[in-house]
């Protein structure tokens, strides 16, 4: 220990950044503007797009990503990330099937609080025993769907009454679908209840430099098994939403959507190195990830294009989204 | 790493420990074969054990592929979209009901680079676009998975190459020729990492990639060619289950990126890197599959698989993380 090596201080002497860098301010703005072209080119493909029907529609299957996208948003503002959500949120879809005959309307809490109370587990796993997050929740992914699949006993759960969960299926002041409403409002909620607490600089400080945010005093711990609790109690909601639609609840039902989740946070400009990021962004991301789900068939594409769109897509927005300067070696 | 002159307690100790680790797994094996082989008569025929080694086939060279990966300290995500697009093209290239192709060996050959492109690309875009591997790979992945999804176009294409379609079937001293396959790629794999620059260097960037770039090794082109070689694995593995299913499927991979994180960490390697090797992981590998063959056995639902899978990985990252529990702080 004692050996001086000479070990010439490769950290450059932490440039005190002053604003945001060129790249960070049009990453910035990235989303919004794919937003915008996305709907132009759509509009220019297909006339009938912005209609209200085809509108609705958008709004109603984006929905459940959102939720998913928001929820894990918060632990990539932490620095981890959250493999585990669409896998948590099939096994709440069939959870909340099967609850829902005897349970009813107290199904739907239920059904969140125990989602929240799997991803506190995760959460802790992380922190306690020191494994890296992707791990944690690669591992929880695999015995999520295990979980699932024996309790459906690998089959759908028909929802035979949905009276309990139709309200999403509802449309505020006639237009506006209800769960895409509900989904709005939770991003709002959790946004505000960041901003309002010391909760923001806790998630930022965690994000931008752990050790350093330990030094100062940051419940970085609790911070983050918090960020799990969130991203749990949402793929709960989002297991919801799904089950209102679809009227059953399925072992793989909501596995397709951990790409799209992943891919609307990255192109939504949050950094999966941590700290720089928000859950407006991912709201942002989420509707161009779906525009692009529903654009491609309208533009002619097949949808097996989907899938290695969604690959390119992470790729290239987690490269232009990455903070530089913080990482030195990337494994 | 600490190691001083005169500092001879800690280093036996240090060995000390790392014998324990090397002997682990495979006292492990012995001991789980011998609790089933006690509960369940089935499990201890000779029968069984060939079913046991027969399928443990494909796994085995999917994690001969991971585990170079992992050695760098690494992650792979993408072994499972590989093996769909290596599945997809070998079974449209031998003979087969969709096409007029019979390219016979060549196809594999087109299968395996294919593997090859897409690890070059994950490589690439860790490299290049310094993207972390576990983002990347699950990015090509899905690209590999659509690709995949193109090939299959709604119609299956089932196989009639004769020569591929007996590798699942012949046997040569009682195991199927897969198998023999899966033997020569840990052999191939061993050589690699023992005697070849590659190997040596996947251990060193693993264990201490500053020392190794501030020594003057140009570390990306191995990086990149760690990955490469990982994706001829994954291409291999994808032709040999499309000879087990006698078909092209693009869910060929499911299930195995996991499977072969599994085997390997259980085997002990390490996921920070450096420690480890094919041998350890086809000790996991035989581990994984025991367990898996025999708790179907006893009569546990084969659906628990993946939960127990998940189960070994946590405890046994959490394992081997507890020596350096105090002094790494920061764990994303």
């Amino acid at each position: 220990m004692s050996t001086p090596v000479a070990v010439t201080p490769v950290a450059e002497p932490a440039t005190a950044k002053s604003g945001p860098r060129r790249a960070q301010r049009i990453t910035g703005f990235m989303p919004l503007i794919a937003l915008v072209a996305l709907v132009a080119a759509l509009t220019i493909a297909d006339p009938d797009f912005l209609t209200q029907r085809s509108l609705t529609a958008v709004a109603r299957t984006a929905a459940p990503l959102i939720v998913l996208a928001a929820g894990a948003t918060l632990i990539v503002l932490c620095g981890g990330i959250d493999l585990s959500i669409a896998a948590l949120a099939s096994l709440s879809t069939v959870l909340l099937a099967l609850w829902l005959p005897d349970l009813g309307g107290l199904a739907t809490p239920v059904v969140i609080a125990v989602a929240a109370a799997i991803g506190a587990v995760q959460g802790v796993a992380h922190v306690l025993l020191r494994i890296p997050s992707f791990i944690v929740t690669l591992g929880g992914m695999s015995i999520l769907s295990a979980v699932a699949l024996v309790v459906s006993g690998a089959g759908t759960v028909r929802v035979v009454d949905d009276t309990p969960v139709a309200w999403l299926e509802l449309y505020l002041a006639g237009y506006v679908p209800m769960s895409a409403a509900t989904a709005l409002l939770v991003v709002a909620l959790i946004a505000a209840v960041v901003k309002a607490t010391p909760l923001h600089s806790w998630i930022s400080a965690t994000g931008y430099s752990e050790s350093a945010a330990r030094l100062a005093g940051t419940p970085v711990d609790l911070v983050k098994i918090g960020a799990f609790c969130v991203s749990g109690a949402c793929a709960g909601l989002a297991a919801v939403m799904l089950v209102s639609r679809q009227f059953s609840g399925g072992p793989t039902m909501a596995d397709n959507l951990l790409l799209p989740a992943v891919a609307a946070i990255v192109v939504g400009g949050t950094a999966i190195t941590g700290g720089h990021g928000s859950l407006w962004r991912s709201l942002a991301g989420a509707l161009v990830v779906t525009l692009l789900r529903v654009g491609l068939p309208i533009v002619g594409v097949p949808s097996a294009y989907e899938q290695i769109l969604y690959g390119a897509i992470i790729i290239v927005a987690v490269a232009l989204t990455l903070d530089w300067s913080k990482v030195s070696i990337i494994k | 790493m600490t190691v001083t002159t005169g500092a001879a307690v800690p280093r036996r100790i240090i060995r000390r420990g790392t014998a324990f680790r090397d002997a682990g797994p495979p006292v492990a094996l012995v001991v789980i074969f011998a609790v089933f082989a006690a509960l369940s008569p089935q499990f201890r025929s000779i029968a069984n054990v060939q079913n046991i080694v027969d399928a443990a086939a494909v796994l085995a060279v999917v994690t001969c592929g991971i585990t170079f990966v992992l050695m760098m300290g690494s992650i792979d995500l993408s072994s499972a979209g590989v093996m769909g697009a290596s599945a997809l093209t070998v079974s449209l290239l031998v003979a087969n009901n969709r096409n007029d192709n019979d390219l016979g060996l060549l196809g594999i050959a087109v299968a395996v680079a294919m593997g090859c492109a897409f690890g070059f690309l994950s490589g690439l875009a860790l490299v290049t676009l310094k993207v972390p591997s576990f983002m990347a790979t699950l990015g090509v992945s899905a690209i590999g998975l659509g690709v995949a999804t193109l090939m299959f176009a709604g119609v299956q294409p089932n196989i009639s190459d004769v020569m591929l379609k007996s590798w699942a079937i012949e046997r040569f001293l009682g195991l199927s020729y897969l198998t023999w396959i899966a033997a020569a790629c840990i052999l191939a794999g061993w050589l690699i990492q023992r005697y070849t620059r590659l190997g040596r260097y996947a251990y060193a960037i693993g264990g201490a990639e500053e020392v190794l770039t501030l020594s003057g090794v140009r570390v990306k082109p191995y990086k990149v060619a760690v990955f490469t070689l990982a994706g001829a694995f994954y291409g291999l593995a994808g032709v040999m289950v499309t000879s087990q299913l006698g078909a092209g499927l693009v869910q060929a991979g499911n299930g195995y990126d996991f499977s072969a994180i599994t085997a390997a960490v259980v085997g002990g390697t390490l996921l920070t890197g450096g420690r480890g090797g094919i041998l350890h992981s086809a000790v996991g590998v035989l581990l994984v599959m025991v367990l898996t063959n025999g708790l179907v056995q006893v009569g546990v639902s084969p659906y628990w698989q993946g939960g127990v899978e998940g189960l070994i990985v946590v405890a046994a990252v959490a394992a081997a993380v507890i020596p350096q529990r105090r002094r790494n702080q920061v764990v994303k």
